[in-house]
Formats: C-alpha cells, structure tokens, sequence
C-alpha cells in the first residue's frame, strides 16, 4: 500500500474505533503508531516519535497554560458567582420581555469572561437560571435550551481552553487567540439576545412568563441595592481586569495569568466561605483529572499528525481538491459541515485534534488566517454540543437537572433554534474574517 | 463500573495509585503559589525568582503523568460512549468483549510509550541531562522521565486489572444474555 491509502486507512480506522467507544487518545496514538511502524517498517521510528511526544514535547512553558486555567475555572465554578451575576442581570433586565432568557445570556457571557470550560457553564447555570425560569411560568423546553446555547459562549469568550489548545497546536500566541474570540462571542451573545427578544414578543408562548396580563400572580423579584450588585459583580470585574488586563497590559505571559487567575479564585471563594480542606483538594484532584485526559489527548494527536505527514495525506487531500472544481467556499463548507458531524459525537477538543492536522495543509495554499480558521473550528465544533445524539452540554444539562418531567428530547428541541443561531453566526464569521480578527 | 471493577484490585495497588494523584494534586497547587510569588516578587520588589520558567516548564509532564492513572481509573479518558452504551444494553456479551478489546489496546499504548520511555531515563540519568540554561538554573530531567516510566507501568497495570476483573465477570454471566 502507498503511504496515501495507510493514511486514509489511519483516518477511517480511526473515526471507527471512535465512535465505537474506544478511547480517543488511545485510537488516536494506537493507529498512528502502527502506521508510522509499518509506512518505516521498524519499529524504531514510532517508539521515538511517541517518546517525543510524551515526553519533551510536553516540556514547553506553554502547557502550564491549561492546569491553571482549568483549576481557575474550576473554583469559580464552585464558590456560586454564576447565582450572583444572573440575580444581578435578573435585576438589571427585570422590565425587558423573555427578560430571565436575556439574564441567562448575559450572565453566562459574563460567566465565560472568567471561566474556560463550556461544560462548567453548563452545569452552574442549568442549576441556577432553569429553576428559576421554570418558577416565573417560562416554558421548559426554552429554558433549557437558554443555557445549553449559552453554555457555548465559555468556549469562545477568553480565557478558553479550546482557544488555548488551538493556539498550542498550531503554534500561535495565546494572547492573540484569545483576542480573536472576543467579538465572536460577543456577537453571538449580542444574537441570542435579540432573538430571545423578539421570540417574546412575536411568539411569546414559546418563550412563555409573559403571563402578567392574564392575573397572574406577579412574582417577585429579589431586589437588590446598589452595594449589593458591586458586591456580586466586584469579583467578576477583578478577575477580569487580573487576567485579560494582565495579559493585555502586557503584564503577565497566558501561563502567569492563569496562576494568577487561580489564585485571584482561590482568594475569592475563601472570602466567600466556599473552601475548606476537602473540597480544594476535591477541585485540585478533578483539576489533575481533567489536565491529564487532556494533555495525554495532545500527545496521541502529536503521534497522529506525525504520521499523517509521513504518509503525506495532508498534502495529497490538497493537491486532490486542487484539481476539482471546488472552490474555497465550497472546500469551507465541506469542512464545516465535517465539524458539526463530528460535534454530535465527539468533544470539541478531539475534533480539533483530529481535523486541524489534516484540514490545515489543504487550506494552507489559499493565504488565510491562522486565527481565523481557529475560531471557524471550534465554533464549528461547538455546534455539535447542541445537536443529537451526543450533544454533550445537552446530556451535563440533563445530568445535572435531575429532574424526570425535562426529557433529554426537551433539551436537544430548545436547543436546536439556539444551534441555528449558531450556523448563521459562523456563516457572518467566514463571510466576514475581519469581525475575528479585530483586535488581532 | 471502574470502581466497582476496582473491587477487586489488591488495596496496595490502589493506595499507590491514589498516592501518585495525590502528589500530582499537590504539585499543581505549588506551582500555582510559586508563580504567584514570582509575580508578586517581581512587581514589589523586582526580584524575580530564577528558574520559575523551567520549574512549570518539566513539572507538567511530572503532573501529568502522575495523575494519569487515577484518571483512568475513574474513567476520565476522553470516548464517545453513545453507540458503545447502545451495544451494551442490546448486546451485553459484545459490550463486554468490546470494553475488554478498549481495555487491552490501552495496556499497548502504555507498553508502546514505555518502549521509549526506559531507554530516554536512562539516557538522561547517565548523561545529567537539564533544562535550563547552565550557570543560570537548571534542573535535572531524569526524575520526569523516570515518572513517565513509573506512570506508564502503573497504568499498564491499571488497564492489565480492568481487564481482568470484566473476564471474571464474563465468567459469571447468565448464559440468556450471552445467547443474544
């Protein structure tokens, strides 16, 4: 066989093993290493590639990056500054119609400024806004699908870690990663809201709690005084400023502001009260766990990349459409529709690891932004969390509601106008590669 | 099901590898402090600690790796279980065979990572290799690449006991479901 058909084969056996259940990295790092065995014929060319890449190739400032910010996440996560921020947007937008929706937006984008984990949104807020929605007469199936959508925000807000791993594996900055997921995201936030809007007032029983008219019984709103809203919002301003000021300022590298992120957390969720002994070493150990799935994901797709090179598939997929009568359009849109395949299936950062090797070579010869095409995959991706089978925000939503009479179907249909939104979004996103690239 | 897998696993097994996470748990924690005190020196008094960049630099894979293989244990690795939970409610025999197949797979990549894991130890021990730059800091790598070696026998095992423990229980099966 030509090192073409072992690559494709690879590809093939891989996606297989895959969604057979077998673990990604392993599939991943497995596959490649016999392919790199038999495309060399010994086995002393794989052995020093996957040596390489579990061992040196890891010893790179830069992956300090990722425990830091997950341990910041993870302990924002659990001293509840997700309730504070949506009790305060609840307040602020009490007077606007789907009002509740539009907090969850808000809330979640405000959330996603100081956390970089999709997941961890989705579980505060399907805990904190889905009761209370529920409470003021909205309907079910829109509230989940409020905070399922708006779970996607974590992704592209920095700090991210997808933004941080599409950085790392494609070799740019951070900081320049992260400043390309500003508008985006922002932009998406600014859709959700204007379309949780208008639903209200075009198709309010969809949304529903509109229900002031009939007699309903007004429910009332916490209010809250001035200090207390600076109190609620003065965590999420200082974390803000400490991490995106810091790097931005040029005052720390990524890596600093991470440990200086997690510290600012750690601090804050002792003033709190949040902390004590057994649960920090709870978020320490779940830090570990989720880091090591993680990295250990990088190094079988440094494997994988590695082999692809050899056998050369990249370049022969380019050179392949070249002579087709695709155009770059047309190659985009196959690729993205790629994405949202794999995103009903797989995470966000094994769809990375698989499509970015294999995807950047063809789309080298067409001059784009790096950046760009990092911010057109995981927003690509990301829509797969919201669709079925596997969505995966869908399923912790679920997880973590606990609650027989929202049914998994619920969540993926209250989803599905909000990953539509998404679709135009990225449509805007790759007409338009500027809006990702302002600040750059 | 790890854990109820783990049921089976010898305690001395177990304890050690909690005991890796845990110093991995605590390696995270202190790298947070020490570049938080490195910033915080610098600003105040514009004394930066020497070495931070290489400390974080070969602690990662040190974390990494010691944490590994609890992860696995708790079922952390990262899969798309949809269509595999599908086959193990339809097919319990097959599901079976299929976890068994994911599980031995696993104990090859570790093998394969240990092939050249040993040989780059030793390397490194015999030949004081370090990161950093001499007269300014450096640290030895050899304890990192003697963690990875560790870590990967550890897992091995770790996998080496999954499997196991589910061919007892095929053992145990009703012989109805296994017709299917």
């Amino acid at each position: 066989m030509t090192g073409l058909e072992i690559g494709l084969l690879s590809v093939v056996v891989i996606l297989v093993l895959i969604y057979s259940g077998m673990y990604v990295p392993v599939a991943l790092g497995l596959v490649s290493f016999v392919s790199v065995w038999y495309l060399r014929g010994s086995l002393e060319a794989p052995v020093y590639l996957l040596t390489i890449a579990a061992s040196s190739g890891l010893e790179d400032y830069i992956y300090g990056v990722i425990p830091l910010f997950v341990l910041m996440g993870l302990l924002v996560s659990q001293c509840e500054l997700g309730r504070d921020i949506y009790e305060v947007s609840n307040y602020l937008l009490r007077k606007v119609k789907g009002g509740l929706g539009v907090a969850t937006v808000a809330a979640n984008t405000a959330f996603a400024a100081i956390t970089g984990v999709s997941i961890a949104s989705a579980s505060v807020f399907a805990r904190v806004s889905v009761p209370e929605m529920v409470r003021f007469g909205y309907n079910p199936r829109f509230a989940v699908g409020v905070v399922a959508g708006s779970s996607v925000l974590g992704m592209l807000i920095p700090p991210s870690v997808m933004l941080i791993i599409y950085a790392i594996i494609t070799e740019l900055s951070v900081a320049d990663m992260f400043k390309a997921g500003i508008v985006p995201g922002l932009i998406l936030a600014a859709i959700y809201i204007v379309a949780i809007v208008s639903a209200a007032v075009f198709f309010p029983n969809y949304i529903g709690g509109q229900s002031n008219s009939d007699g309903a019984p007004e429910l009332v709103q916490k209010d809250l005084s001035g200090a207390e809203i600076a109190r609620k919002i003065a965590p999420f301003i200082i974390l803000i400023l400490l991490v995106l000021g810091g790097i931005y300022g040029g005052l720390f590298t990524p890596t600093e502001a991470g440990a200086v992120g997690a510290m600012g957390a750690l601090i804050i969720s002792l003033i709190k009260r949040k902390l004590n002994r057994p649960v920090l070493w709870k978020v320490l150990s779940e830090t570990g766990h989720i880091v090591a799935s993680l990295l250990l994901l990088i190094i079988a797709a440094t494997m994988y990349s590695r082999m692809l090179a050899i056998s050369g598939l990249p370049n022969e997929l380019g050179a392949w459409i070249a002579t087709t009568d695709l155009s770059f359009i047309g190659i985009l849109t196959i690729y993205v529709i790629l994405l949202v395949i794999m995103g009903t299936i797989l995470d966000t950062t094994s769809i990375i690891l698989i499509m970015v090797p294999l995807f950047l070579p063809v789309m080298a010869p067409y001059d784009i932004s790096l950046i760009w095409f990092g911010i057109i995959t995981i927003f690509g991706a990301e829509i797969g969390l919201l669709t079925p089978p596997l969505g995966i925000s869908c399923y912790v939503i679920k997880t973590t509601l606990d609650d027989d009479s929202i049914s998994l179907y619920d969540i993926f249909a209250g989803a599905f106008p909000f990953a539509v939104l998404m679709l135009l979004v990225l449509i805007l996103l790759i007409a338009y590669p500027g809006i990702s690239l302002v600040f750059v | 099901m790890t854990d109820q897998e783990l049921a089976h696993t010898p305690n001395v097994f177990e304890h050690w590898v909690f005991g890796l996470n845990g110093i991995g748990t605590l390696w995270i924690f202190l790298i947070m402090l020490l570049i938080n005190t490195d910033v915080l020196l610098r600003f105040l008094f514009n004394t930066p600690i020497d070495g931070v960049t290489e400390i974080v630099e070969v602690s990662i894979a040190g974390i990494v790796f010691l944490q590994l293989a609890d992860a696995i244990r708790a079922g952390r690795l990262t899969r798309s279980d949809g269509l595999f939970n599908k086959i193990k409610e339809s097919k319990p025999m097959l599901g079976q065979w299929m976890s068994i197949f994911f599980d031995v797979c696993g104990a090859l990549f570790f093998i394969a990572i240990l092939t050249g894991a040993v040989p780059t130890f030793i390397e490194s021990y015999e030949r004081n290799y370090f990161a950093g730059s001499e007269g300014v800091f450096t640290v030895p790598i050899w304890p990192i690449r003697l963690i990875l070696c560790i870590s990967c026998v550890t897992v091995i095992g770790v996998f080496i006991i999954k499997v196991i423990s589910q061919i007892r229980t095929i053992g145990s099966f009703p012989s109805a479901g296994g017709a299917l």
